[in-house]
């Protein structure tokens, strides 16, 4: 305790061997005394260090309010209760845009698939019928298009606010917990589930025919 | 194992615009008997009151996949002959080798074409 002086040390001492003196009996009255003389030799420790602590406890509340100000910017309830929901309908209507086009592209090649070619003429007004009804149904690429945009927009709002708390965080690096696996994890884990791969990640028809050739010797070689 | 188009040819999975697909480039190849399943569990079913000639199954489906369909269809001992081809966007390498080990007889990467389909059945039927 370096800021102890001789003087403070020496009142205790004396209290200790007094107090040895009469045989190692305390009092409340002793158990007071020594307080008091504790507190007197902290005194002049504590006068010292309380700037300091001080100065660390406003410090640590101008980090709070900081903290508090970089969670209201991240918007939190504006993100779970609109931005994401949002996107999330947008995907959907995705879905069923592509899914009624597929539909009608689909059903408009079965009937010309199926149609009667026994009449030409009525034969080919059936398909220049149905190709028009093809070209209308790609029109859904626009507007899936611009639903993708929207998508893409409250994806990079939440990139950039997430990033800047994160930021704001100063997290050192590795700081990542590791989480525990979870069931649907473990699932694509064990049933080697990793969905369709992007251009020039995945095998190609080709190198899955090399794979199936020579599958055997790749097994081998991976337990070498 | 000769190619007979007559044979019932039972077609898995959970996508129905798929199914549609499918179904009808093998009817554009002469198959006539085709059959559907919207998963692994549905298609273990169908396959136990029927005789299939022909499987062809997409991986990713839920609650039972292809790969899990594949290993019991191996695995029970009154379909473990029938020609399993996988069609599918999983395109790692080591789901081709999984499927491999657990016995496909082949694999086909989604997106494809109607002559990679006619392609595999007939290697399939001539091995």
């Amino acid at each position: 305790m370096s800021g102890m002086t001789k003087e403070n040390v020496s009142r205790v001492i004396e209290f200790l061997v007094e107090n040895k003196k009469r045989g190692g009996d305390v009092s409340l009255t002793d158990v007071m005394q020594l307080a008091e003389v504790m507190s007197g030799s902290m005194h002049d420790f504590l006068s010292t260090v309380q700037p300091a602590v001080t100065e660390e406890l406003r410090s640590i509340a101008r980090e709070i309010t900081r903290m508090k100000e970089e969670i209201s910017q991240l918007r939190a309830k504006d993100m779970t209760g609109s931005k994401i929901p949002e996107a999330g309908r947008e995907l959907d209507a995705i879905v069923e845009a592509t899914e009624e086009a597929t539909n009608t592209i689909m059903e408009a090649a079965e009937e010309i698939m199926c149609a009667d070619t026994s009449d030409p003429l009525a034969y080919q007004d059936l398909v220049s019928a149905k190709m028009i009804g093809i070209f209308e149904a790609c029109t859904f690429q626009d507007i899936t298009g611009q639903r993708i945009s929207k998508v893409v927009k409250t994806l990079n709002y939440i990139d950039e606010r997430v990033s800047s708390f994160i930021e704001q965080l100063r997290i050192p690096e590795g700081f990542e917990l590791d989480l525990p696996e979870t069931e649907a994890e473990r699932r694509e884990r064990e049933l080697i589930l990793h969905g369709p791969q992007h251009a020039g990640e995945g095998v190609s028809q080709t190198d899955v025919d090399d794979l199936l050739k020579d599958a055997q010797a790749d097994i081998d070689k991976l337990f070498d | 194992m000769a190619l007979d188009l007559q044979m019932p040819v039972l077609v898995v999975d959970d996508y129905k615009t798929m199914i549609r697909i499918i179904r009808n480039l093998l009817k554009q190849l002469g198959f006539e008997d085709i059959d559907d399943a919207a998963d692994g569990t549905e298609a273990l079913e169908k396959m136990k009151q029927r005789r299939y000639g022909l499987v062809i199954s997409d991986w990713n489906m839920e609650p039972m996949t292809g790969y899990e369909l594949l290993k019991q269809v191996r695995a029970d001992g009154s379909l473990s002959k029938t020609p399993f081809i996988m069609v599918t966007a999983e395109s790692k390498t080591e789901n081709v080798i999984a499927a491999k080990k657990a016995g496909v007889n082949n694999y086909i990467v989604k997106p494809f074409n109607a002559q990679t389909l006619k392609g595999k059945i007939e290697a399939v039927f001539s091995d």
